[in-house]
């Protein structure tokens, strides 16, 4: 069976580039499976969890904001940061989470909403990869 | 004669501390350039493929009514970002772009100013009014949010206020040695690499518009990012350069006046023997 050549650029270094069975995407519409010989695709991405599958392995990764384009059984994901689940330093995350929670309930006219939302949902991916470790 | 012989020496000092001093600033630039060197390598696989799918789409679905990629002609404000470095000492890599820029706009009298860069700030201040915003000190510290920064600033301008074309003026990195100045215009978004490739038929997930929207503003944040990267390299490549060659102009001075020196020494010394020998002369006598 033909497999995935996926290649996953961050802003600052190209973090994989490898080849998998498949991968389940965050889409922005809801997560979604990309098998080899998928139809041409240009997908924006949320902050979510990117999973790869390699040999029955799974790895995981916390995603941030991206597009992923299939083309070919060429997957090239262009995103703002990924990490893999170990890279995470929970205690960060967990820190970022009780911030970024207490400015959205402080009601502060002066805080950017949208960022305080965003800095939420990055933090709660990064805690949930570790917890949910199985499938 | 005396008095002469100490003041050359006194200047070969000071001349020698210059010359460490711009030997030091040498290594300095040397040291940075690799730096930025490997940083503007690094972000070219990401700004290279966002401008391949932005490409990709404006071909594919001839969307030309998207205000960030529209191709008619609006009439509105012009703006040109202009990118200097902080600090001077490097060359003619800042007086360049101030020149251009001069010419800029006497060619457009209405277009409005933004400055990345002390240099460039203080010498257009003096000479225009029509500077709208500056950036400053930011080369010391440089990081993505920075740049992300600028390119919200500028996406506010064109998107929200009466502007239609923002152009941006920087050094362009080609070596160590050579910078070439390149005026780039960033809004509307004009993919490069304009060649018509047959591309295959994608499905786009929302759809086409709002993934211009968003992917339109990781291009302004990249784009911006490399271009600081960019001038920045060229900085310090213009000042490794100079400072190379103030290196070496101090190290021939110093042999010339060395050479001067003892000269005027020998001069001294051979004085003081014809004096002496005439003196004995006079009493042998």
């Amino acid at each position: 069976m033909s497999k995935l050549n996926l290649t996953v650029i961050q802003p600052d270094k190209i973090k994989i580039s490898s080849e998998y069975d498949h991968i389940i995407v965050p889409g922005s519409e809801g997560d979604f499976g990309i098998f080899p010989d998928h139809t041409p695709l240009i997908t924006q991405i949320r902050t979510g969890i990117l999973m790869l599958f390699r040999n029955k392995e799974l790895e995981k990764y916390a995603i941030h904001d991206g597009f992923v384009t299939v083309e070919n059984n060429l997957v090239i994901i262009i995103c703002d940061t990924i990490e893999a689940a170990d890279e995470i330093d929970t205690d960060r995350a967990e820190n970022s989470r009780k911030r970024a929670e207490q400015r959205l309930k402080s009601n502060a006219k002066d805080i950017d909403f949208r960022r305080a939302e965003a800095a939420l949902k990055r933090s709660l991916v990064r805690i949930n990869i570790q917890k949910k470790n199985k499938f | 004669m005396a008095n002469n012989i100490r003041d050359i020496k006194i200047r070969i000092e000071s001349i020698k501390s210059t010359r460490q001093i711009t030997n030091a600033m040498k290594m300095v630039a040397a040291a940075k350039l690799r730096k930025a060197q490997d940083k503007i390598i690094n972000v070219r696989p990401y700004a290279n493929h966002i401008n391949e799918m932005i490409k990709r789409i404006k071909q594919k679905n001839r969307i030309t009514q998207h205000p960030l990629l529209s191709e008619e002609e609006i009439k509105g404000i012009h703006a040109i970002v202009i990118v200097t470095a902080d600090r001077g000492l490097c060359g003619s890599f800042n007086t360049n772009i101030i020149r251009k820029a001069i010419e800029y706009i006497a060619a457009n009298p209405k277009a409005e100013l933004i400055c990345i860069g002390k240099k460039g700030y203080d010498y257009l201040k003096k000479n225009t009014d029509r500077i709208i915003k500056n950036y400053t000190g930011l080369f010391n510290e440089m990081n993505f949010s920075v740049s992300k920064d600028i390119a919200s600033y500028l996406m506010d301008l064109f998107l929200n206020e009466n502007y239609s074309k923002i152009e941006v003026l920087y050094n362009e990195f080609k070596s160590s040695i050579q910078h070439n100045i390149i005026a780039k215009q960033i809004f509307p978004i004009l993919p490069e690499d304009q060649s018509e490739t047959n591309y295959l038929d994608f499905i786009y997930e929302p759809d086409e518009k709002t993934i211009i929207d968003v992917l339109g503003k990781k291009y302004i944040n990249v784009e911006i990012w490399r271009i600081l990267l960019e001038s920045s390299a060229a900085e310090q490549g213009a000042r490794m350069t100079s400072m190379d060659s103030a290196t070496d102009n101090a190290t021939e001075l110093i042999k010339q006046l060395t050479l001067q020196y003892n000269r005027a020494r020998q001069a001294g010394i051979t004085k003081e023997i014809i004096e002496i020998a005439s003196g004995a002369e006079a009493i042998n006598n």
